[in-house]
């Protein structure tokens, strides 16, 4: 191939990426356009008049206390799962158990039913225990669902290669400590930030568990879903300030997923 | 620094309940290279395993010094490993990954990084400093590995077939920096290959390794002519064992002579080009034997020919052989 032929292919190459991002991230476009139209009547194009309507509203109620909740929540929830999912995953993915399926099928069970039904099931016991509407019990009960996707991600990254990196470290003189900060966090860097923005996600989204479980306590999730239908100008701002944190931690993860095993 | 000798006594390991080494004793002199060689699943790997602590002994002992160190921790043996894969890190460029053994004995990061740069002058990489690994040729990263394993001074050296993956002309070139850098530092060095040749070229001395115990340890030119099996004279190549009324005579094909006047008389059975000689199979009165012939001499199939077996090559193999190997050299 001509130098000059190759040049333009591979700078199309390279504009093919950001030119798949920008469609994927037109229809967000749209609802910053839906958050600050104070006035949109059908059949106009673009809106009548734009505005801070949406921010006031959607500011007005416990939205704050609802952020910093879903926060907390979901920021404990990865992190038990992490800590949790860690050792399963490194068992799992070393292939140490002789009969492994019906731990996997255990796992997945609570991905197999609603989270709102898994929420009212152990609602009951957090009433009983005196747990219910708390922070520790929304965690309980997001762990459920989060920590299934946690360890399957991770131990997708656990296996022979970090096992292979790990006694490198051993025999190049490295004490246990040493040989998990210095080579094994950073070889499963890319896994582990994977597992975290999932569990992370999959928490902060959620609502079935955040309502049953929740008894009153704001989330985000839950004070989102009244305005969608009812005030799409509301429910467009809520939306955004829904996606920031989820953009903060894919910034993270991919940051992180640039150091290969 | 003092080169340490090497003494496994009778070392048992059965992971899983299979056993893989069986009673193995194996002793490696101070400051010498051994290639310790076998078929798949001899259980060479698992040998340098548990030398390095990476596999539990379950009977026996392992002596480095003097010193027993088959309880103590990898990190704490003072022993270096490369493996078969170089298991670099990447997210680490060439110097630190070279430097890792230094920063675990606490050096600081510029003498640190000073030092890796002299080890990988010493195995001919200086150029690669900077780079990433991700780029770097299989050779290349094997020479990272084989200079992270010199940076951290270890007593003893093993290499688990770290030519395995590396084309001819890399080979050669890596196994002489090996024989090269091992000299110049005297550190006692287990390799492990599974090529003969190979095993010849790099060690000092060769242990052969079958079932899980060393059948014999000796200086190559040893194993290749003076085989005290007939399962040592077939894995070193020895293709004539001969029986006769007072046991097994044994003689490598390169040094049957298919001369007029020969003792023996026989046919062409088959004639094989393998590149730098002719391997001709010759049936004399029921026997077959085998002789490695140039090719510009080569008999033509169904030839009548004459066929010496030099009474200086032909070597009798022990009638009963030691249980472990080290008995023939020590």
């Amino acid at each position: 191939m001509p130098p000059g032929i190759r040049k333009v292919a591979e700078r199309s190459r390279r504009a093919r990426a950001p030119a798949i991002a920008a469609v994927i991230a037109l229809p967000l476009l749209a609802l910053i356009v839906r958050a600050f139209a104070d006035v949109w009547r059908a059949p106009a194009i673009v809106p009548q008049r734009l505005g801070l309507r949406g921010v006031r509203i959607a500011f007005s109620g416990d939205t704050a206390t609802a952020f910093t909740n879903s926060l907390i929540v979901a920021l404990l929830t990865v992190t038990v799962a992490l800590i949790v999912g860690w050792p399963a995953a490194r068992v799992l993915g070393e292939r140490r158990l002789r009969h492994p399926a019906p731990v996997f099928l255990l796992l997945a069970m609570p991905l197999l039913v609603p989270s709102y039904a898994v929420g009212s099931g152990l609602t009951e016991w957090f009433i009983r225990l005196g747990l219910d509407g708390t922070i520790p019990a929304l965690v309980a009960a997001h762990l459920t669902f989060v920590l299934p996707y946690v360890t399957i991600v991770l131990l997708a990254g656990f296996g022979p290669r970090l096992t292979a990196v790990e006694e490198m470290g051993s025999v190049s003189g490295l004490t246990p400590l040493r040989r998990l900060v210095w080579v094994t966090l950073p070889s499963a860097a890319p896994t582990v930030a994977a597992a975290v923005l999932l569990g992370f996600l999959v928490s902060w989204s959620d609502y079935g568990a955040s309502l049953a479980v929740g008894a009153g306590r704001s989330m985000l999730p839950v004070v989102l879903l009244p305005f969608v239908g009812a005030d799409p100008q509301v429910a467009a701002t809520l939306a955004l300030l829904f996606l920031a944190p989820a953009i903060a931690a894919l910034a993270v993860t991919v940051r992180a997923g640039r150091q290969p095993l | 620094m003092i080169p340490s000798e090497l003494s496994c006594e009778r070392v048992s390991v059965a992971p899983g309940g299979s056993p893989v080494l069986r009673g193995l004793s194996l002793r490696v002199e101070a400051g010498t290279r051994t290639a310790l060689v076998g078929p798949s699943g001899a259980g060479k790997t698992t040998l340098l395993r548990v030398i390095a602590g990476l596999e539990a002994v379950q009977e026996g002992r392992i002596l480095l010094a003097d010193r027993e160190i088959h309880r103590t921790a990898p990190h704490r043996r003072g022993i270096a490993v490369v493996f078969q894969e170089p298991r670099l890190l990447g997210h680490l460029d060439v110097l630190d990954n070279v430097a890792l053994p230094l920063r675990a004995a606490g050096i600081a990061r510029r003498e640190r990084r000073r030092a890796a740069a002299m080890h990988l002058e010493e195995v001919g990489i200086t150029a690669l400093a900077k780079r990433r690994v991700q780029g770097l040729s299989g050779g290349e990263q094997q020479r990272v590995a084989l200079a992270r394993a010199l940076s951290g001074d270890p007593d003893l050296l093993l290499l688990d077939e770290p030519l395995g993956a590396l084309d001819p002309n890399r080979r050669t070139a890596l196994r002489r920096v090996i024989c090269d850098v091992q000299r110049e530092r005297q550190v006692t060095t287990v390799i492990v290959t599974h090529d003969r040749s190979e095993a010849a070229e790099l060690g000092d001395s060769i242990a052969l390794m079958l079932e899980g115990r060393i059948v014999q340890h000796d200086e190559p030119r040893a194993l290749f002519e003076r085989p005290v099996s007939a399962a040592v004279a077939r894995f070193f190549g020895v293709a004539n064992l001969i029986a006769d009324a007072a046991g097994t005579l044994a003689i490598r094909p390169e040094y049957v002579r298919i001369d007029s006047g020969g003792a023996l008389r026989g046919t062409v059975l088959e004639a094989h080009y393998v590149g730098d000689h002719v391997r001709v199979i010759i049936d004399c009165g029921g026997r077959r034997i085998q002789a490695h012939v140039p090719p510009n001499t080569a008999p033509h199939l169904g030839q009548k020919i004459d066929v010496e077996l030099p009474a200086e090559h032909v070597w009798r193999l022990p009638s009963s052989v030691p249980a472990a190997g080290e008995a023939i050299r020590d």
